[in-house]
């Protein structure tokens, strides 16, 4: 395959995964925005509108972890439902271009939820260039391990009811129980020390500095931009090792 | 090596965890040549999904060598999924598809420019009479016009060689046709079709060669017409009326049929038998074995009795 057919490729699985299902069904949308809208709406009552701040940058974060495990379900349903990946490596599409192509469609699903939390995280006067960058790395990189995390899952279920189970496991693990919706100050020391485990403690860490207008030691922000980013790498060195394109 | 499609020597798979069991293909040689229709017929859990699995570079082999249009299923995967499509056995189209849809992004897929993924999907729909169905999201087909929009989608691919896995099955006759007609079609255009199915009757009406596969092992594999030279009784005659089965036992094999005898025999006994029942009166008609016939008499069970190991649903 040539760079151009490779593209088509990829441009082609976003269309089947991405944007034809939405056509079909538009309430998949909301579903995606519907659990980060109403921790958005808890925390910002219930803290009085003080850690609005960290409802929006913790949504986003949600947006986008979710856009990730998502492909779990997608990709064990195509698998062993529909035979579709069978049908796709009888083909000239590589396994990388596959992965991209469901990636992205997924992420598809997860715009208008960022489009929305970007929106407010614009008027509540958090966007300044660095913290935009910043906000936009971090996203790729929770994107990145959560769709990498998804692929390697995923070869390993045999039924898509299985990733119901764990789907809504993975949420709680990686974004309600860490401190994405607060600070991790709130926890004590024990629970901060157990938060350290999650990647997405150090995502929220990077993100929560814009909203909480505190200076974060460039020790510490380095720490969590390298533990994130090896985090990723992992999950995607797991994931080509042990995602199966073709079955053993 | 050149003229082959696909060439297997000595493929042996134990699927991963079987806990010793027999092999799902053990030691399995065979030839396929390049164009035309190959059938391979055998009963559930013969080994047939597994070949075509592995062939089709979907399952790792365990040992022996198969290479698909010279290239090795093991070190030339991308080399021959450049060249080879496949409807994978209980394949289902994407079901929020439409019928054009399904044909035309798999082309697109796989990397064909626009124009041409929409001339063939207009021409594989038209030969498999889904045109007015293309507009239909799959979900609302019957299951056998979904199947039906999975043969249009990889006959209307550019690859060399189209492995169907029971394409037909669930169709009714007049589908059954269509899809027979296409993949005609398909083979006149000097592609390999390798055709796997339950239905004697189709194999025999498309295939050029045929292999019989039973327990993972080839049993047998040639033309329709070297089956039958190979089989010990080439011939059939159904013989109705007054008569004993003692009086038949010298020509052959006897099965008891409704209101007579089915003798299987070599020709020159055929031939006695026929000349003999005329001249006593009976009703007799003589012909060629049917491939099921020598399903039966290689394998000794007919193919649609199902008591072989979950090989290949356990694969699924």
């Amino acid at each position: 395959m040539t760079g151009r057919h490779r593209l088509r490729s990829l441009g082609t699985l976003v269309l089947i995964n991405g944007l034809i299902p939405i056509r079909t069904q538009p309430l998949y949308l909301v579903n995606l925005v519907a659990s980060p809208l109403s921790f958005l709406f808890f925390i910002s009552v219930i803290s009085h509108g003080h850690l609005l701040g960290y409802a929006i940058t913790g949504g986003l974060i949600l947006t986008m972890l979710s856009a990730g495990t998502g492909l779990q379900s997608d990709l064990t349903h195509y698998r062993h439902d529909l035979k579709f990946q069978d049908i796709v490596v009888a083909s000239p599409v590589e396994a990388p271009v596959y992965v991209a192509g469901m990636a992205l469609s997924e992420l598809v699903y997860s715009l208008p939820g960022i489009a929305l939390f970007v929106l407010l995280y614009v008027l509540a006067g958090y966007a300044s260039p660095l913290n935009l960058a910043t906000l936009v790395g971090v996203l790729l990189l929770v994107w990145g391990f959560a769709t990498a995390l998804a692929f390697t899952l995923a070869t390993y279920f045999q039924d898509v009811r299985e990733t119901f189970m764990f789907s809504p496991m993975i949420s709680l693990l990686l974004t309600v129980l860490p401190p994405v919706y607060y600070p991790l100050s709130y926890l004590p020391a024990w629970a901060q020390f157990v938060a350290r485990f999650s990647p997405t403690t150090y995502a929220a860490s990077l993100v929560q500095a814009s909203v909480s207008h505190v200076a974060v030691p460039l020790v510490t922000a380095g720490l969590d931009w390298g533990v994130l980013g090896a985090v990723t790498t992992a999950l995607f060195l797991v994931a080509a090792f042990k995602a199966r394109w073709k079955e053993p | 090596m050149g003229d082959l499609a696909l060439s297997a020597q000595h493929v042996t798979k134990v699927y991963p965890g079987s806990g010793g069991g027999p092999p799902a293909l053990a030691d399995l040689s065979l030839d396929i040549p390049t164009g035309g229709i190959y059938g391979l017929i055998g009963r559930n859990g013969a080994g047939k999904t597994t070949f075509v699995r592995i062939s089709a570079t979907q399952l790792a082999l365990t040992s022996g060598t198969l290479t698909v249009l010279g290239h090795d299923v093991r070190t030339e995967e991308r080399a021959i999924r450049a060249r080879i499509a496949c409807v994978p056995q209980e394949s289902r189209p994407l079901y929020f598809l439409t019928v054009e849809e399904v044909v035309h992004l798999y082309l697109k897929m796989r990397g064909l420019p626009p124009a041409d993924a929409r001339r063939r999907t207009e021409a594989a729909l038209a030969e498999l009479s889904l045109t007015e169905y293309r507009r239909r999201l799959v979900n609302r087909l019957s299951g056998g016009l979904r199947r039906r929009t999975l043969c249009a989608m990889v006959l209307a691919s550019d690859a060399d060689v189209l492995f169907l896995d029971e394409p037909t099955t669930g169709l009714d006759p007049v589908a059954r046709r269509e899809v027979w007609q296409a993949v005609r079609r398909a083979s006149r255009e000097h592609r390999t079709v390798l055709l796997t199915t339950h239905y004697l009757d189709e194999v025999e009406a498309l295939s050029g060669r045929l292999a019989l596969i039973e327990q993972g092992r080839l049993r047998l594999e040639g033309t329709p017409t070297e089956l039958r030279d190979r089989v010990r009784f080439p011939y059939r005659v159904t013989v109705r009326g007054d008569v004993r089965r003692e009086a038949l036992a010298s020509y052959g094999r006897i099965a008891p049929i409704d209101g007579g005898y089915l003798v299987f025999a070599r020709e020159a006994e055929a031939r006695e038998l026929t000349r003999w029942g005329l001249e006593r009166g009976l009703r007799l008609s003589m012909g060629p074995v049917s491939l099921e016939d020598i399903f039966l008499e290689v394998v000794g069970k007919p193919i649609d009795v199902d008591d072989a190991p979950l090989a290949e649903e356990a694969e699924a």
